[in-house]
């Protein structure tokens, strides 16, 4: 069954991560960027060994973001959407695992990952699961 | 930067970079500012820090910074003006994006065909190429061309909006559409050379820096279209003409004729090359009107002296060039190529179509050829007359004393 990891940032997290923090934010060391990183090449290590691993993608910041959509009949496109603090879509990992509870298990270890307290503290992700076929999803 | 081969590799990235750039995430507008921000970071960190690895590679890391920072406060400022900017697509806009594509890819080539849109004016045209392929900063822009750089910044952010606004996607042109596009660029390329090679107004003839910056871009468009034969035919002219600019001005700035230059002190280096680049392009099929021109070029550069040129050779060439190019100058340098291969009298007798001709009706050019052929012909009292007048149509001084010397020389004798 597969299940799709869902992880959030906002344009001030990439402010953040680039060295540019918002007034009175903690910026990242490079400690903790090591720190991240091994963390990272672990957990992507882990989930290949068991062979779950399908995907796995991380994305540009957001300010890099089109959005298309139809007005008046036309397809329009609309640069930068979001706001500075908007959480939107940062990256994500696509496994293929027996059960929802581990895909669940899998996505909590990303709760260690190490990072600043205060970017720690309001992270979170999601799992979903993927539907299966066009049944699913009744169409 | 002290180096001039790091300035080298730089200009030479610039496109580059701006290309992956622009293809990569669009905004053509703000991502030529990223990648200027970018050559000032490198100018003065590599000198301390040392060249990188991948030049290229580093550029396009910090530009890509450079372009977030830009976009961020871009979309911060349009957020409080409550305006959000939009724009209508072409219907192949949602087509996958190309994204990333294979390293060392040039995206010089499209940034090229983009600066030299149709639908921007020659002169945006001129000014957009330069800086976002050439590299050069506005000022110096504005400095070659003789406006203030105010002026010049206006034309290059206007141009940039143009493009911005206009939606057109980041790839070459269709197929069908290409050689019409080329045939664009290959003409700015050209007008900067003629630019810089035969000032239209101004105390010095030559401007040397446009000249030497088309022959880099020429040469550039070659490299990457080496199957082009007009591309590299282009280059050929310009290098076969460039050539002759060390005897083409005397010491006090006056223009000196080809018939009177002194011939070693053309470029020899410059006009091996050209011949066989030329060479090459016309044994391989039809040639085009920059071919033709480059072939004449070729056959002056090579002849000991003006008397000695092979002037049958040449008018066969004009003759060629006039079948597949409607120009009043190319017919009046075909009428000079026939009293020089023939008799003065019949070259002479060519030149009437060519004075009514209301391209050239405020030009000196077919006065002073009349007085040329006039003047051969054995009738100095009319080549005078015809000097003069030529002298005071010229918009050049250099070029009005040329004419008026002229004159007076048929006055002593």
């Amino acid at each position: 069954m597969k299940y799709l990891i869902l992880m959030y940032g906002s344009q001030q997290d990439y402010n953040e991560m680039a060295g540019q923090p918002a007034p009175g934010q903690p910026s990242w060391t490079p400690e903790d960027f090591a720190a991240m990183g091994a963390f990272m090449e672990s957990f992507g290590k882990d989930l290949t060994d068991s062979g779950e691993l399908i995907d796995a993608q991380g994305l540009i910041a957001p300010v890099h973001t089109r959005r298309i959509r139809l007005r008046d009949g036309l397809p329009v496109v609309t640069d930068g959407p979001y706001a500075e603090t908007e959480e939107v879509l940062a990256g994500f990992w696509l496994v293929d695992c027996e059960s929802f509870d581990r895909a669940t298990e899998i996505a909590a270890r990303l709760t260690g990952c190490p990072g600043p307290d205060h970017v720690r503290d309001r992270a979170y992700v999601d799992v979903r699961p993927v539907a299966d076929s066009q049944e699913d999803l009744g169409v | 930067m002290a180096g001039t081969g790091a300035e080298d590799l730089l200009r030479g990235l610039a496109p580059q970079v701006l290309g992956a750039l622009v293809r990569r995430f669009g905004h053509f507008d703000l991502a030529e500012d990223a990648v200027q921000e970018a050559l000032l970071a490198a100018a003065a960190q590599w000198p301390a820090d040392g060249i990188p690895n991948s030049p290229k590679a580093w550029l396009i890391t910090v530009g890509s910074r450079r372009l977030t920072d830009l976009l961020r406060s871009e979309q911060a400022r349009r957020r409080r003006e409550e305006a959000a900017a939009r724009q209508v697509p072409p219907g192949d806009w949602t087509a996958p994006a190309a994204d990333a594509g294979p390293d060392g890819r040039d995206d010089t080539l499209i940034l090229l065909f983009l600066c030299c849109h149709p639908a921007l004016p020659p002169a945006s045209q001129i000014a957009l190429t330069l800086r976002a392929v050439g590299g050069l900063t506005t000022a110096e822009i504005g400095r070659a061309f003789l406006v203030p750089e105010a002026t010049m910044t206006r034309r290059i952010s206007r141009a940039k909006q143009q493009i911005a606004a206009s939606g057109l996607p980041f790839a070459l042109p269709p197929g069908p559409a290409r050689p019409e596009r080329l045939a664009a660029v290959l003409h700015v390329l050209y007008l900067i050379f003629t630019e810089g090679y035969s000032a239209t107004s101004g105390p010095s003839l030559t401007r040397q820096d446009l000249s030497a910056e088309a022959i880099r871009l020429a040469r550039l468009t070659h490299r990457l279209l080496p199957a082009d034969g007009e591309a590299a035919g282009l280059l050929a002219l310009m290098l076969l003409t460039d050539a002759r600019r060390p005897a083409r001005t005397g010491p006090g700035g006056e223009l000196v004729p080809l018939e009177d230059q002194d011939r070693t002190r053309w470029n020899a280096g410059q006009i091996a090359e050209g011949v066989a680049l030329i060479s090459a392009a016309l044994a391989a099929g039809e040639p085009g009107p920059y071919q033709l021109q480059a072939a004449i070029a070729a056959v002056h550069d090579e002849a000991p002296s003006y008397e000695q040129t092979d002037w049958p050779q040449i008018e066969a060439l004009y003759t060629l060039l006039l079948r597949i190019s409607d120009n009043p100058v190319v017919a009046l340098n075909h009428a000079v190529a026939v009293a020089m291969s023939k008799d003065p009298k019949s070259g002479l007798g060519l030149l009437p179509p060519i004075a009514a001709d209301p391209r050239m009706a405020r030009d000196h050019r077919v006065t002073a050829v009349r007085a040329h052929l006039l003047e051969l012909d054995g009738n100095p009292d009319a080549a005078r007359a015809a000097y003069r007048a030529a002298a005071r149509q010229a918009t050049s001084l250099p070029q009005q004393r040329y004419l008026n010397a002229r004159a007076s020389r048929l006055e002593r004798s």
